[in-house]
Order: structure tokens, then sequence, then C-alpha cells
């Protein structure tokens, strides 16, 4: 899992964290039982501050992505998904809107967008079992 | 109830040379763990700031609190709990580096020496060395060490980076995360002083822009990039742009550069309204605001 920072993307430094180690879990670059960088290794070499990286882990803690083992580091869950099937749909729902609206601006018909939607799917589904 | 006390108060701090206003009505305030970032160009007043933290120039009016404490009354108090690095550092020409830090440990009640070992040995620099005979990349690395042994709650710098190659620059930089962050960041505040801002970005919570002794602008960092940005459009055509919200406005033939503050939503709306070729739009880094800043002072 290779992580990188950019400053100009306008999103908050720690959710891009969160959202490439989500990213890196769901496409098999991380694997469940597997370790996370530790948290001053991992700031050093990105230079970012300690706490930003920190708070990072602690937002995929409270997600539940990821867990804390006390002296040994934090650790990719194996089913990380503690949510209701219904908190899921609304979720994912409100993620897939914004996929809906930007298919809208961009003139991409109904068609080709479930089509862009399925190979997708496949393609994290071919890298996780690549991965293994 | 300690750490409710910001580390470091300033307010309506002014300092005064001869007729100069060096700092002229400079207010702001560093919580415990951040690090505060406090930009600006040369001469701005950053220096003036900082040695009135330091007890080194007293105010002319308006109150400096380190800790909570008065730097002209509890000065040795504050300083047993703050590291300075100034941007020149001088050591006694005839001591060698290992009798440098015994001298430096010698004022302090507590001394890490595992991370002393640690950092000797990150840099390289051979501790039977004079200090005379080091270069200005290894006395900096030489007044790092001195300043993050005691571990002090707070650490000042004041451009520590300038005149240092690439390589050493970024061993400071990992050295305060690493060496000095992690320890107890609750508690470990970095106040840092500098205009070469991009290597400190990912560091900067916080910051304020001070141009002539006046803040320009504080904010939060992320904030402040979710704030400020730069957007670029490319039309079939010349255009005639009439774009009052845009704090500037670059057009080179058919493509045009607009800086948004805080408007970019509009801004875009109404490019957008005018059918370009492509449209663009990215954040300013810390560094492209602070010349940002200096803009949204002249208009």
């Amino acid at each position: 899992m290779l992580l990188q920072i950019d400053f100009k993307s306008g999103k908050p430094v720690y959710l891009q964290l969160v959202d490439q180690i989500r990213y890196a879990a769901a496409s098999g670059g991380l694997n469940p039982g597997e370790p996370l960088p530790s948290i001053r290794p991992l700031a050093e070499e990105l230079r970012l501050n300690r706490n930003t990286v920190a708070k990072a882990y602690s937002e995929l803690e409270n997600q539940g992505i990821i867990e804390t083992i006390p002296g040994k580091g934090c650790f990719l869950k194996a089913n990380h998904s503690p949510f209701t099937k219904q908190v899921k749909d609304k979720l994912l729902a409100a993620e897939i809107d914004e996929a809906v609206v930007m298919a809208h601006h961009l003139q991409v018909d109904r068609e080709k967008f479930l089509g862009l939607v399925k190979e997708r799917l496949d393609y994290f589904e071919r890298k996780t079992q690549g991965n293994e | 109830m300690e750490n409710d006390t910001p580390v470091i108060e300033i307010k309506d701090l002014s300092r005064r040379y001869g007729k100069t206003d060096a700092v002229n009505g400079l207010s702001l305030t560093v919580q415990p763990g951040k690090c505060y970032g406090f930009f600006g160009r040369n001469g701005a007043g950053k220096t003036t700031t900082i040695k009135c933290l330091l007890n080194l120039l007293r105010p002319t009016t308006g109150s400096v609190r380190v800790f909570g404490l008065d730097p002209g009354k509890d000065e040795v108090a504050i300083k047993s709990r703050l590291s300075y690095v100034p941007d020149m550092v001088a050591f006694y020409p005839w001591m060698s580096v290992r009798d440098t830090l015994e001298y430096l440990a010698s004022f302090r009640e507590h001394w890490n020496r595992d991370v002393e070992d640690d950092l000797l040995n990150r840099f390289q620099l051979d501790p039977d060395q004079k200090t005379s005979a080091l270069s200005k990349g290894m006395r900096t690395q030489l007044a790092l060490i001195g300043a993050i042994c005691p571990e002090p709650e707070l650490l000042v710098l004041d451009e520590p980076t300038s005149g240092l190659d690439p390589i050493v620059r970024r061993e400071f930089i990992e050295t305060v995360i690493g060496a000095y962050q992690s320890g107890d960041p609750e508690r470990r505040t970095v106040f840092v002083s500098t205009h070469l801002i991009s290597e400190f970005e990912g560091l900067i919570d916080e910051f304020t822009i001070i141009e002539q002794g006046r803040e320009l602008l504080a904010m939060d960092a992320d904030l402040a990039r979710e704030r400020f940005k730069k957007i670029r459009a490319r039309f079939s055509q010349e255009m005639k742009l009439n774009l009052p919200g845009a704090l500037q406005v670059k057009q080179n033939g058919r493509d045009v550069e607009v800086l948004a503050n805080g408007n970019s939503a509009k801004l875009l709306a109404e490019l957008k309204a005018l059918q370009p070729e492509e449209l663009k739009y990215e954040s300013l880094s810390l560094e492209e605001i602070f010349v940002a800043a200096n803009l949204v002072r002249k208009a």
C-alpha cells in the first residue's frame, strides 16, 4: 500500500489518508489482518504532522475498518463493516448519488453508467483475487 | 486544567524600534499539541515577535503569555519548558560536539540520552569534532539535538531551514515530526516561523501570516486550502471577462486563471455559463495562499 498526499485536492489531509486506506482495503492493497504502517514512520515519510496521521487512524477505527491492538499496532479488520443493512444502503446510496449526478453532467447515459459500474466491480474483484 | 491554558497567547502586541513599528497590534493564540506556522516576508516582524516570547525584547505595548506566564516575570520558568532554534546558530568554537551537548544539558532538569545518541547517529555527527569545524547544516543539526533532548513542551523554530541543503532540510523536518512530536503528542507544541512554507505544509495545523507587523490572515490549514482555489478555464475564443468577485484574473489568449477566495462555487458557475472548452480547479497550497493573502491586502 502506497499512500500519497495532494495538498491541492482541497480535501482535508486526514480524510485523504482515510480514503486511500479504505481504497487499499477494498482493492486488496491491504489484506485483513495485515498491519498498517506505524504512525511515526508514516508521518515522517509523508512529512505530515503526527497528529494528522493519528486522526486518520482513529477515524478508520471509528468506522470499524481497522483495530488497534495495544503494543502491537493497527490492523485491518477481517469483516470490517459494523453497519446494519439499512445503514449500509443509505451510506452507499449517498456515494452513488454523487456518481449519478456526475454522470448526468458528463452526459453519460443509463446503459453506459451501469456498464461502467460492472466494469469497476470486476476490476476490484480481479485485484483482490490477484492479491490472495 | 493545565491543558486548557494556551501555550502561547499574544494580545495586541506592538514593538517599536525608534520610529519604526516592527510589530503593530498582533494577536494570536497557540493551543497545546498544535503545530503553528508563523509566515511572513523578510522584515514582517516574525523574529521580533519571537524575541518578545523569549524575553529577549520587551513589548512596547500589549501582552505576551507563554504557558500562561509573563516572560518578563517568569523567564526561567518559561524557558525551562521550551527550546528555541534561531536562524543563525552559534556555539563556543573550542568545544566539541559532545562538550556542547553536555554544556546544554547542564542547564536542563531533564535530558534524554537515548534521543541524543539516536540523533547523533542519524545525522552522522562526530561527537569529538570541534564545533568550529562544523558546516552550517551540521550546526543546525546540533542545535536541533540540543533543542529536542530536553523534551520540552514547546519548540520555537525561527527560520530553521533557511540556507540549508534539501537533504538536511528534509531530515530536519522528519526529526521534528519523529523524535520530537511522537513523545507526548498532546503536549508537544511547535511554533515555527518560516518563509519556506511548502516544506512545512504537512506539519502545519494553523497559521498566521504577518505583514508589516500586522496579521494578514490567520486560519486553520485545511480550511484555508478549502477557501482558496485556483480555477483554470479555456474558451474557444478570447473572452471579455467580468468577474468582480475574483481575487485575481489572469488571461492569456483563450486561457484564463482565476483565484477565488471563498467564492469558488459562484465563480465556477459564472465561468461554466460561458461554456468553456475546459474547466479545472484546484486548491492553493499554503505557499500560494501566502502569496494570495498579499493580494487580498492590496484589494
